[in-house]
Order: C-alpha cells, then structure tokens, then sequence
C-alpha cells in the first residue's frame, strides 16, 4: 500500500487549465466513488480550490496512479505531477500548513483541507490511511501557525489599511467609515471595512449623482462634498480616493475636527495620487494618516516576515513528517512481532500442556507454577528480540531475519489469551502500513 | 514553612516571566497559557504564604511582625492576581510579559534581602483600620501598577503607529481603543483604592501620633499622585481626554506612588509612633 498524490497546482498550470480541470463542489463526491472503484485504489480525497486540484489516495501500486490522473482529464496529464509515498506525503503536509500556498500563510487552505476530507468521509473513500495522516497533517499546520509568525500581517493594501483599523480602533462595529472618492482600491477597503461590521458607510463624491450611485452600490449612505468638515468629526475611519489635483483633507480641517471630535482617534486612509489628505495632518494628536507608500511598505513588511518564518515553518513540517513516518514504520514492524509472540506462545502452551499431563497428580499451585516458568522463558527469550524490532521499526534486516528464521511468514497472528503475557493491538496487526521504505 | 512557600511561589513567578519572555519571541498560545498557569500557581501559594505567615504573627491582625520586605510581597502577589484578572477579562499576554518580570524583581529584594522588622506602635498594630490602610495602599499600587503597564504598552505601540512602522508590538497587542479603555478602568479603581488608603492612613497616623497629615514624603508623594489621578479622571469625564497624554499622566501619577514607598522605606516611619 502505498500514498499517491496526482495533479496540478499554481505551480504546474495556469489558471486557463486550472479552472477547466477543477470539479466542481456537487460533483466531487461522485467523483470519488469512481476513483475508488478503479483497480488497485483503496482510499481517495480529492482537493479541488482555485488553486489546486489533486487527488490524494491509497493505491496498492504506482500504477493507479496514471489511472487517477485520468480521472481528472486529458487536459490534467500534461501538467500533473505525480508523486509517490512520502513524497506525497510531504506533499500533503505541507499544502495543509500552506506551504505551497500562491501566498504563503493564507488560512484558507487548511479549510479546504478538511472540507475535502469530510466530503471524502461523506463518499465513503476515506479510510483508516488517508484518515491518520490528514490528522497528521493538520496538526503540522496548526503547529506552524501557532508556533511561527507565517501568518501574520496583511498583504494587500486594502486589508493592511482594514487591519490598521481593527489595531486602533479595535471592534469595528458601530464604527463610521467615510468614502471619499470613488477609486476601486478605496471601494474595496470600505467593503472589507463594512463587511468587518462598520455600522456606517457615508459616500462622498464631486457630484450627488456620483455619490448616490456608488452609495447604491456598496450599500452607503449619499453625502455631499460641502458636508466633509461635519462628516470627519463624526467619522472613525475616512478612505479618501478623488481624483483632486490638491489635498481635500487639509491639516487645518483636521484641526478643526479633532477639537470637535474630543480626542477620539480618527484613521485617515489615502489611497491615491497625488494625495488627497495633507501628510503633516498625521501630526496631530489621535489623527492617523496612511498613505498609498505607508501602507505599500507596511504590506511589504508582512511579505518579508513571512518569507523569513518559511524555514522555520518547514522544519516543523519536517518534524511532523519525521514522526509519522516512524509511527507508520513501527507499525509496519508490528505483524512480525505479533506473528513472533504468537509463535512463541503456541509452542509453550503445548509443551505445558505435554508437561502436565505426564507428570499426573500436581495440584493447582503446581501447575501454575509451570506455566509460569514456560510464559517467564518465553518473555525472557523474546526480550531482546522484540526491542531490537521495535527499535528497528521493522526497516532493517531483523524483521525479514526473524521471519525467515522462525518460519513466520504467512502465519497470522494469535490472540493472547494467557494471563499477565502482553498482546499487540488487533489493529496494529491487521492495519496495513501507509509507508513502507523501498 | 512561609519562607519555603514564598520561595516556590517566586519560582512559579519566575517561570511564568521565562515563559512569557518566551512567547514574546515565538508566539506560541501554549507558552502563554503555561505563563498564565505558572503565575496562577505562584499567587494561589503566595497567598498561602500570607496565611501561614499571619497565623504565625499571633492574635489578630498580626502586622506588628511584618517586615518591610513583606508589603513589597504583597504588593506583588496583588498585583499578579489584578493581572489574572485582567488578563481573563481582555486577554493581555503582553502584560504578561510585563507583570511576571516585575513581580521576580519586586520579590527578589523583598525576600532574600534581609529586612527589619516594622516597629509600629502598640495602640494601632492590631488596629482594623491599620489593615484596611495597608489593603487598600497595597490594592491601589497593585491597580496603578498594572494601569501603569498598559499606559507604558499605549505609549509604545501608539508610536509605532503613529511612526508607520507597526512591528511585533502591536502584533501581540489588543487595539489601541482597548488599552486606552482598560488601562482608564484600571486607573479609576486605582484612585478608588488610594482614596480610601489616604483615608485611613490619616486616621491611622492620628490615632498613633495625634497628627493627622504628618509632614513627611510618604504623606506628601501619596497626596501628589492622588491629586493627579484626581485630575486625570476629571480631565477624561469633562475633556474626553483619552490616549497618549491620558497614558502619561499614568505613567506621571505612578511614578509618585512609587516616591510614596521609597519616602516609606527611606524616612523614619510615622507609625513608629511612641514605640520607636
């Protein structure tokens, strides 16, 4: 058994061949019912966003996987990648903690990630493999995002001025914003503004007319030009975009403002060029100025901060990978063990039994006292042997070893049933390991 | 058996100072919550220290055998448990990172610094008002301690954006509106607190040395930082004073409250009374 992931991303194809190979959300259950009845194929997720799609799934060989890929498409195999056990698995991982995200750190993925699997679960092709290493996986990710700062910041500069907001002004509901000017970036950053709850959203613009229609737009409220004094003293946040060749918001209107205002803070967002709100307003007390280069530069710092928590990110992914893979190789170690203890126990259980009926006429603490010694024989022997095989994790010569030595190949493991003997798992020795090193 | 609690307990302080260092550089919600736990841990002993130390002390109030070192301790533990507080109402990690250092360094000196004893005057050791004075001076400097910090927290992440240059700060940090909000709060309970400490002090020092306002710096530092206080949450009710110059005046007033304690530890102290 083996993981196998095929498909494109980003990375691979534009997104004239992504949006034709992506399935669309009511048809990926169906979908995956006919990747899990192609030859070979026990388990299948299939992880379709704007900027991925791929298949993930457990396949007896690698030869399922061109199968898979054809259940994406013709257009798919030109682009797809295929990759294979823990390449996939890395794979997998790291697309969870948005490592191979377009932007790095995005938050959606991880969402997307587990609203494939739950559809996967719905489809009846996630099992017990695919299960154990999705929560592996999105345990990396929220590992990465708690423990680095990959995350963190806004990069674009509407979300940068709509985060600054939240940082002054803190919860914006009940807040005001103005919109001054119709620029499409300040359209966008009073969207945000009044999607993050702003109780408010006055339009002002040269002409009524233009401000009435863009109020009928973005769902504001017309105001006119003449007005833009009393509106900065009642507003909390002001994003300017006109198209004036001088300051609209002059320090001296502010001054005027702020005295109005009794110190509430006020941000001013200026989006354009050349600037519609005088820079040395920024000077006064509880008036914060931003402009285009300001929060370009605060954008760009985010970039950077997150392109530096990459290695760190990556590290902890790597870790993440590390264990589970010493996990699945223990288990895969496991069926040895249980078939050696197994082996072990029957032959001691006859030979008590041989025992005891020769030597007629012990009592019950005597023939317990035999089964003792076979059972403490036994686990003496085994000692060693088991922690060489587990320390081993089933990837070096000592399983195939012990196998061939004491015959075990094929027998299947038999339940524990003597008192104080330790049993392996049910599951461990039935469930068929994810990885298993070549 | 105080000793040995006070000692664990400034060990939980100070790993929860490590742990909260620690998650200023790498924010990891574990590391926050464990400082959170840690200074938890610490309170709940070092109360228990107080209890042991006050069953020890004898009948009553037991204040006459309080050392100086003591009141800095109690400082301490009231002002981590106002930070608990405050932390479980706006979940403030970065006062954290504040709070436990400080308290380390408050406690450190209190305790393993040798001190003598108070000498306080018979009449009033026992007294209820003696210990509602010292509650509500330790409660109020635990309070102002704490506005103190958030103001120091404003001044800093204010500038970096008023500068443009948000970093790491105000990352960790609630909203400005917040910190002003709270640190207000903070700043009216603790002018409560000092009032009532004015308050019963002067009954207190009447009923050991028959004046009521000695002239001494503890008294004079106490009135100044009251009086500003006073004025800073007039300024903020008539003016809707609010922000930086609020923060300062925060900063200002505390810094005089501290000028209460050195004038308490460097003067001969006025509750010595007759039985100095």
């Amino acid at each position: 058994m083996m993981l196998i992931c095929v498909g494109l991303s980003h990375r691979q194809a534009p997104i004239a061949v992504r949006e034709r190979v992506a399935v669309a959300p009511e048809q990926i259950e169906s979908r995956l019912r006919e990747l899990k009845a192609l030859p070979g194929v026990r388990e299948a997720m299939l992880l379709s966003t704007c900027n991925r799609v791929e298949i993930f799934a457990v396949a007896e060989s690698r030869g399922a996987g061109d199968d898979l890929l054809q259940g994406l498409g013709p257009v798919a195999a030109q682009h797809a990648a295929r990759r294979f056990e823990e390449e996939a698995l890395r794979h997998l991982f790291r697309v969870a903690a948005s490592l191979d995200s377009m932007v790095v750190g995005e938050a959606q993925i991880l969402g997307q990630v587990k609203e494939a699997a739950a559809q996967a679960q719905q489809a009846g092709t996630l099992g017990p493999e695919l299960s154990r290493a999705l929560a592996r996986a999105t345990s990396a990710a929220r590992r990465v995002r708690t423990e680095t700062e990959i995350a963190r910041g806004a990069l674009s500069v509407s979300s940068v001025a709509v985060k600054l907001a939240h940082k002054l002004l803190g919860n914006l509901e009940e807040r005001s914003v103005l919109l001054l000017g119709a620029g499409e970036m300040a359209q966008l950053a009073a969207r945000e503004l009044r999607s993050e709850g702003a109780r408010e959203l006055l339009v002002v613009n040269r002409t009524p007319q233009a401000a009435e229609e863009l109020a009928r737009e973005i769902g504001g409220v017309p105001s006119s030009l003449a007005e833009l004094p009393a509106l900065l003293e009642r507003v909390d946040v002001a994003i300017c975009s006109t198209a004036a060749a001088q300051a609209v918001v002059t320090r001296k209107m502010m001054v005027q403002a702020a005295k109005a205002r009794r110190y509430r803070p006020i941000f001013l967002v200026d989006l354009t060029l050349p600037r519609n709100v005088e820079p040395t307003a920024n000077e006064l007390e509880n008036v914060y100025v931003y402009d285009l280069d300001d929060l370009e530069r605060v954008a760009a710092q985010n970039r950077d901060l997150r392109a530096a928590q990459v290695g760190r990110a990556e590290e902890i992914v790597e870790q993440e990978l590390q264990a589970y893979l010493a996990q699945s190789r223990e288990r895969t170690a496991v069926p040895v063990l249980a078939r050696l203890r197994a082996h072990a126990d029957s032959v001691a259980r006859a030979e008590v039994e041989r025992t005891l009926a020769a030597l007629q006429g012990l009592d019950e603490k005597q023939q317990k006292t035999v089964q003792a010694m076979a059972t403490a024989i036994v686990n003496k022997l085994l000692h060693a042997p088991t922690s060489r095989l587990r320390a081993e994790a089933g990837e070096g010569p000592l399983a195939d070893a012990v196998a061939a030595l004491f015959a075990l190949e094929g027998e299947p493991p038999q339940p524990q049933k003597e008192a104080g003997q330790k049993s392996e798992s049910a599951e461990e020795g039935t469930v068929l390991p994810l990885l298993r090193r070549s | 058996m105080a000793t040995i609690l006070v000692h664990i307990a400034l060990l939980a302080y100070a790993s929860g100072a490590a742990a909260f260092l620690t998650w200023l550089v790498r924010p990891d919600g574990r590391l926050a919550r464990a400082g959170r736990l840690l200074l938890l841990a610490g309170v709940v002993v070092h109360f228990a220290a107080f209890g042991v130390s006050l069953g020890i002390a004898g009948a009553g109030l037991g204040l006459s055998a309080w050392k100086g070192g003591q009141l800095f301790s109690l400082l301490a533990a009231v002002t981590v448990a106002g930070y608990l507080v405050l932390d479980f109402r706006y979940e403030l990690p970065v006062a954290g990172a504040f709070v436990a250092p400080l308290t380390v360094a408050v406690m450190v000196p209190a305790h393993l610094v040798a001190s003598s004893e108070r000498a306080i005057a018979p009449q009033v050791s026992h007294s209820l008002l003696l210990f509602v004075h010292v509650g509500a001076a330790a409660l109020g400097t635990a309070v102002l301690a704490l506005a103190f910090g958030l103001a120091v927290l404003y001044l800093a992440s204010e500038k970096q954006v008023k500068s443009k240059r948000p970093g790491r700060l105000l990352a960790r940090l609630p909203s400005l509106e917040l910190i002003d909000h709270a640190g207000y709060r903070l700043a009216v309970w603790g002018f409560v607190f000092l009032s009532l400490a004015i308050a019963t002090g002067s009954l207190v020092s009447r009923e050991a040395t028959g004046a009521t306002f000695p002239f001494a710096p503890k008294q004079g530092f106490a009135i100044l930082a009251w009086a500003l206080f006073a004025s800073l949450i007039q300024a903020r009710l008539v003016a809707g004073w609010r922000g930086r110059r609020v923060a300062f005046l925060v900063v200002a007033g505390f810094v005089l409250l501290i000028g209460t304690y050195v004038g308490l530890l460097s003067a001969a102290p006025v509750l010595q009374g007759t039985a100095a």
